[in-house]
């Protein structure tokens, strides 16, 4: 059987303040896999841990345990200027590549792709008024027919934020203060209590836009 | 067979991967147009396709040759020019000596040479026409640092066209623009599509939508979406902004 895209095994980051009695102050916990490609959405507060993981997923950020393997590779034991084969982190317009060198990199193992596979969108600039909504959505849906997994992270602020994320999303991961949670489909991710008590004036919008 | 084309190019500045497998087709006689949004890759494609930046991976391919990796200057001499998105004019020159010195014959001289050409009318006569081609008739004599900024434009494009191009590349040309400027500027383009082979890479939709035949998206460094801008149009999504209200077939 192959290995899937993306595999989150265990993943735990976090951040202590403190040089002696060091206190907890971000914790981020993870543990999902998706097997096949797909449009994910990935919605939460700002703070909550999107970007951080995301940046767990490229490789660009080092957890504390757990491990996140991209077709069957632990992406933290890619070659630093490969892991962008692998899974590629696109923050607003700009791609995201920074990795701190903790090995040399010819102890690490190549990416075994010529192609990024992950492709993580770190909130998008949306804007309806210049009309490149639909060209990306169009690029998502073709990464996904090509086989890829895409991950689009957004924190809503306008009605038509929550419209094109039911458009073109099947699946749904929602981050609250370090926890990640999968849906199936979008109607699960908004009946969670939580889910409708972030996304406050939103959530009856996208109550009627299921109907 | 397409005039141009760019086939799996690929380019990164160290660990930034700012291209990633464009391709692009440009027939002849076609006006091209690229746009995406600021930091795109528009303006690093457009340098890659004109020879001032090497692909890492790729082929540039004009009129069935191969000129991947090839210098500006013997890219120019192919017979492709290029403007640029920020002025490249010799303020202190006139509009007159600006084309002038872009002339092939008189670029083979070498230093010193405005003076001499003073006197050489056939070649003064040559960037008169080209000035007078991009509507400039009368500000020969002008110093470049003294005319209006769509003029300026304009004098950018003339300077472009001296070289006598196959394919003329405009990189941002409504930047800095107003918009009774920028209508202006999408007249001279028209008239110039009728003799030349045209790519503008632009952000301005507007203005691309207007006049081109068919448009690529560019966005992440990548094609991310193509055709011609009624195809573009009947996005849902392009149809809800600004775009809606576009002229062209519905």
């Amino acid at each position: 059987m192959p290995a899937p895209i993306l595999e989150v095994r265990g993943l735990v980051k976090r951040y202590t303040r403190g040089l002696f009695a060091r206190r907890e102050t971000f914790r981020l916990e993870a543990e999902f896999s998706m097997s096949e490609s797909a449009i994910v959405g990935v919605m939460g507060p700002n703070g909550s841990g999107k970007t951080t993981l995301f940046e767990l997923i490229t490789g660009s950020n080092t957890p504390g345990a757990g491990s996140v393997l991209v077709m069957g590779r632990n992406i933290h034991d890619v070659k630093y200027k490969e892991r962008d084969r692998l899974a590629i982190h696109y923050h607003q317009s700009y791609q995201v590549r920074r990795f701190r060198r903790t090995r040399p990199a010819f102890l690490m193992q190549p990416a075994g792709h010529d192609y990024p596979m992950v492709h993580l969108f770190d909130e998008p600039q949306f804007n309806t008024r210049d009309g490149y909504i639909g060209f990306m959505l169009d690029f998502f849906r073709r990464l996904r027919s090509q086989g890829r997994l895409v991950l689009v992270c957004l924190h809503p602020n306008e009605p038509y934020h929550i419209e094109l994320m039911e458009e073109v999303c099947e699946r749904f991961v929602f981050v609250l203060a370090g926890r990640v949670r999968e849906y199936p489909d979008f109607r699960a991710m908004v009946e969670a209590p939580d889910v409708r008590s972030y996304l406050g004036r939103l959530a009856p919008l996208a109550a009627v836009s299921r109907r | 067979m397409a005039l141009f084309e760019a086939r799996g190019i690929h380019k990164r500045f160290g660990h930034q991967v700012v291209l990633e497998n464009i391709d692009l087709s440009f027939e002849a006689g076609r006006l091209s147009g690229i746009m995406g949004p600021n930091g795109a890759g528009k303006t690093t494609c457009f340098n890659v396709l004109t020879g001032a930046f090497k692909p890492d991976r790729g082929r540039v391919i004009f009129d069935g040759e191969d000129i991947t990796g090839r210098s500006p200057d013997a890219i120019a001499r192919k017979g492709i020019s290029r403007s640029f998105q920020t002025m490249s004019l010799f303020d202190e020159y006139t509009a007159l000596e600006n084309v002038l010195i872009a002339l092939p014959e008189v670029r083979g001289r070498g230093f010193n040479m405005i003076e001499p050409l003073a006197m050489d009318g056939e070649a003064a006569d040559r960037a008169a026409a080209v000035l007078s081609r991009v509507g400039l008739s009368g500000r020969e004599h002008r110093r470049a640092g003294d005319l209006a900024y769509g003029e300026r434009r304009a004098l950018e494009i003339a300077v472009a066209l001296a070289a006598g191009p196959r394919l003329l590349f405009l990189d941002e040309p409504t930047s800095g623009l107003g918009a009774e400027a920028t209508a202006r500027l999408a007249d001279l383009v028209l008239d110039l599509k009728r003799d030349y082979s045209i790519v503008v890479i632009e952000h301005d939709m507007r203005f691309l939508f207007g006049l081109a035949d068919t448009i690529s998206v560019i966005h992440w460094g990548q094609v991310i979406a193509g055709g011609t801008p009624d195809e573009l149009r009947g996005n849902k999504w392009v149809q809800r902004s600004m775009l809606a209200d576009l002229g062209g077939s519905p």
